[in-house]
């Protein structure tokens, strides 16, 4: 854990921007987070100071009964290498400047802001719905504390003037093509409007939330190990990975320690996890490009690993493992052996199937040039995971903020700068051959002990960054007297959704399913 | 050097291991049996996420690959509802996905099954009660068959297919 006094990029540039009044009022997250309350004045300051330092904004997310001097507080997060600040910005009366101009990854959390809470930025460039769609009543705001979770009437019959209003593109020979929210093939819905000249795509605008189950109010009065499941859910394929961040933050606030050997089981979780998740993508994308010979090689050793982690823990989806305070049940030293010999196993024949691939010379013509994600956009979006590494970003939450072993046990991975599909396939393919590894020395290394700790919860609240499949996944956890008071979940699939509208316009309509699968997104962790 | 021609001289990848298991393998037989003779020896499924997180989707999407390759007993998973005998429903029905639901089942010619896939298809699951959902797809659809499971594994999908076609009435 973080000395909490010890300076680091975050704090120094908050005394840089604030002067020596900010150390009065700056407080240490048990996460090594920094908490700075702001007023009005301070804010626009702040903000702007900490866009010219090249911090990025990770998250930005509205609590109730923090600050002192009004029911909602906004809090900004922003992260530069390794050390975050959160702004906590108290709003009174609901109002609040938007800053999605400057920032565009707040562009998304603004609306959602004002859905839930009733918060309207003035200035903002969108103020269309984005959580609820029009089935629901213009005067509703779920996440507000004065609405109790319980089923509500909705609008049978959207008038077509309440319709939502895409972005329009009109000229000769302008069409557009509407997809979805159900698609054609065995996947999430949303829905994707392309303006198209010919075959070539010249505008995309997607819109989610279809699958908007409210699981942040869903977990609000919850105890929190009740709430365990609650964090699977948000995304079936992220099912540890969630479990495992909403753990971390709950463990944080209540100074809980977790033993050695929970850590070790956890991160082979986590990296069983991310193989399955990068196999069904390898798959996904050939099966795109009709190289269905490729693609049966990858789901067959998917659907091996998937047996293979219910072996280990009763579910394909390793599901009802984690817990706070460590994991539920031990994995037998035999077990983890097998593991071991089926991994080392899985390696040869992965790179038997990957070879294949890459001396297809049909499928580099597909993926080559392909739906190119620009790295000036990493920032601005705060896009991450293997997108980002496919696009020259050095970003990966394992690294950058290691979390239980992943300080002695740190990924190696060279990011690719060309950002198209061909560079999204083989950064997973390394990623995928490094998990391995990850796993086998995890394996030899794991040291005997107890797997929970029993140390109680404690009020509070705090924040926990976790690599997912897809990339820097997000939760700030709030207790209070015993229960969940706040549950804020951000994956890195919601920060992720938008680069597609820039890595699509350019390339033929037929690329499409490709671009997206190699992006990879969850419709149900972005909607949650 | 390996490439796309020597896996077509090579032994298949799938023999090598013992990828079938004796349960599919009857599981299955029994359901070729079933689909050819009610519904003409082809099942068309459409697959419908009404609110899902995704797992039982990843589940209904093995169902195609080499170990359960359902397609040999006739199963095809289509892109239109217009083509489609049956709607295989998974997740609870969000508010923002219950137009979507409704039109979708519409489209379908009859006669039409619908079996919802996995907890929260069968009754909302975790989400019962709660303001995004109005709960298991029976609130909106006719269901059929409901297969419970966090998700159901590929092969208790299988099942409850075989149980629903051994007590559909032949339609043809």
């Amino acid at each position: 854990m973080t000395s909490p006094h010890q300076e680091d990029v975050a704090s120094r540039a908050i005394r840089e921007i604030l002067g020596d009044n900010a150390t009065g009022i700056t407080t240490r997250g048990p996460g090594g987070e920094w908490y700075v309350p702001v007023d009005e004045g301070v804010f626009e300051q702040a903000i702007r100071e900490l866009a010219v330092r090249k911090f990025v904004l990770i998250s930005l997310f509205c609590a109730e009964g923090v600050s002192p001097e009004s029911r909602h507080s906004l809090f900004y997060v922003l992260e530069r290498k390794g050390s975050i600040v959160i702004l906590v910005r108290p709003v009174a009366h609901r109002q609040a400047t938007s800053i999605a101009t400057t920032w565009p990854s707040a562009a998304w959390p603004e609306r959602e802001c004002r859905d839930g809470f009733g918060i309207e930025f003035s200035g903002a460039f969108d103020t269309r719905r984005l959580l609820l769609h029009e089935p629901y009543q213009k005067d509703f705001h779920p996440l507000d504390k004065a609405f109790v979770n319980a089923p509500v009437t909705t609008n049978d019959d959207v008038p077509v003037a309440d319709e939502y209003p895409f972005r329009s593109v009109t000229g000769e020979g302008v069409y557009q093509v509407a997809v979805g929210p159900v698609h054609a093939g065995i996947i999430e819905p949303g829905h994707f409007r392309f303006s198209v000249i010919g075959e070539t795509v010249f505008n995309l605008e997607i819109r989610m939330f279809y699958t908007h189950r409210g699981i942040e109010k869903l977990a609000e009065g919850k105890a929190p190990e009740d709430c365990v499941k609650v964090a699977e859910a948000v995304s079936g394929d992220e099912s540890v990975a969630n479990a495992t961040a909403f753990c971390m933050a709950v463990e944080r606030l209540s100074g809980i320690a977790v033993p050695d050997r929970a850590w070790f089981i956890r991160t082979i979780l986590c990296e069983l996890e991310r193989c399955c998740s990068h196999l069904g993508d390898q798959a996904g994308m050939l099966t795109d490009v009709a190289f269905a010979l490729g693609a049966s090689q990858f789901s067959v050793l998917r659907e091996e690993v998937f047996r293979k982690n219910a072996e280990l823990t009763g579910s394909r989806f390793l599901r009802g493992m984690t817990c706070i305070g460590g994991v539920k049940r031990d994995i037998p030293a035999d077990r983890l052996t097998d593991l071991g010999e089926f991994v080392g196993q899985l390696r040869k024949r992965y790179r038997v199937g990957l070879s294949i691939v890459l001396s297809t010379p049909s499928v580099i013509d597909r993926f080559s040039t392909t739906g190119v994600v620009k790295r000036e956009l990493l920032r601005p979006l705060n896009i991450t995971g293997p997108v980002a590494r496919a696009s020259g970003g050095r970003v990966d939450v394992r690294i950058d903020h290691p979390y239980g072993v992943y300080d002695r046990f740190v990924p190696v991975h060279t990011p690719l700068t060309d950002g198209d599909v061909l560079a999204r396939f083989t950064v997973k393919a390394q990623e995928f051959l490094d998990s391995l590894d990850l796993i086998e020395r995890l394996i030899t290394a794991i040291p005997q002990g107890a797997v929970q700790s029993t140390e109680p919860v404690r009020d509070g609240y705090a924040l926990a960054l976790v690599e997912s499949a897809r990339g820097q996944n997000l939760c700030w956890v709030k207790i209070k007297e015993g229960r969940i008071d706040r549950y804020k979940v951000r994956t890195a699939s919601y920060c992720n959704w938008p680069a597609i509208e820039h890595a699509v316009p350019g390339n033929i309509i037929a690329d499409f399913p490709v671009i997206n699968k190699s992006m990879n997104l969850s419709y149900a962790g972005t909607d949650m | 050097m390996v490439n796309a021609f020597s896996c077509l001289v090579k032994r298949k990848v799938t023999e090598e291991h013992p990828v079938r298991s004796e349960e599919i393998e009857k599981l299955s037989a029994e359901i070729e049996r079933e689909i050819d003779a009610r519904f003409g020896r082809s099942l068309a499924i459409r697959e419908l996420d009404a609110g899902s997180d995704n797992a039982t989707e990843i589940e209904v999407n093995n169902l195609s690959n080499a170990f359960y390759d359902v397609e040999r007993f006739g199963i095809t998973f289509v892109a239109s509802p217009r083509h489609a005998d049956l709607l295989l429903v998974t997740g609870a029905v969000t508010h923002n996905m219950e137009i979507a639901v409704k039109k979708t089942y519409d489209a379908m010619p009859f006669p039409k099954f619908v079996v919802a896939v996995g907890d929260d298809a069968c009754d909302g699951g975790i989400y019962k009660g709660t303001y995004a959902v109005l709960g298991g797809a029976d609130k909106v659809l006719p269901v059929d068959l409901k297969i419970p499971g966090n998700p159901p594994t590929p092969a208790q999908i299988l099942a409850g297919l075989l149980s629903l076609m051994k007590n559909a009435k032949k339609t043809r």
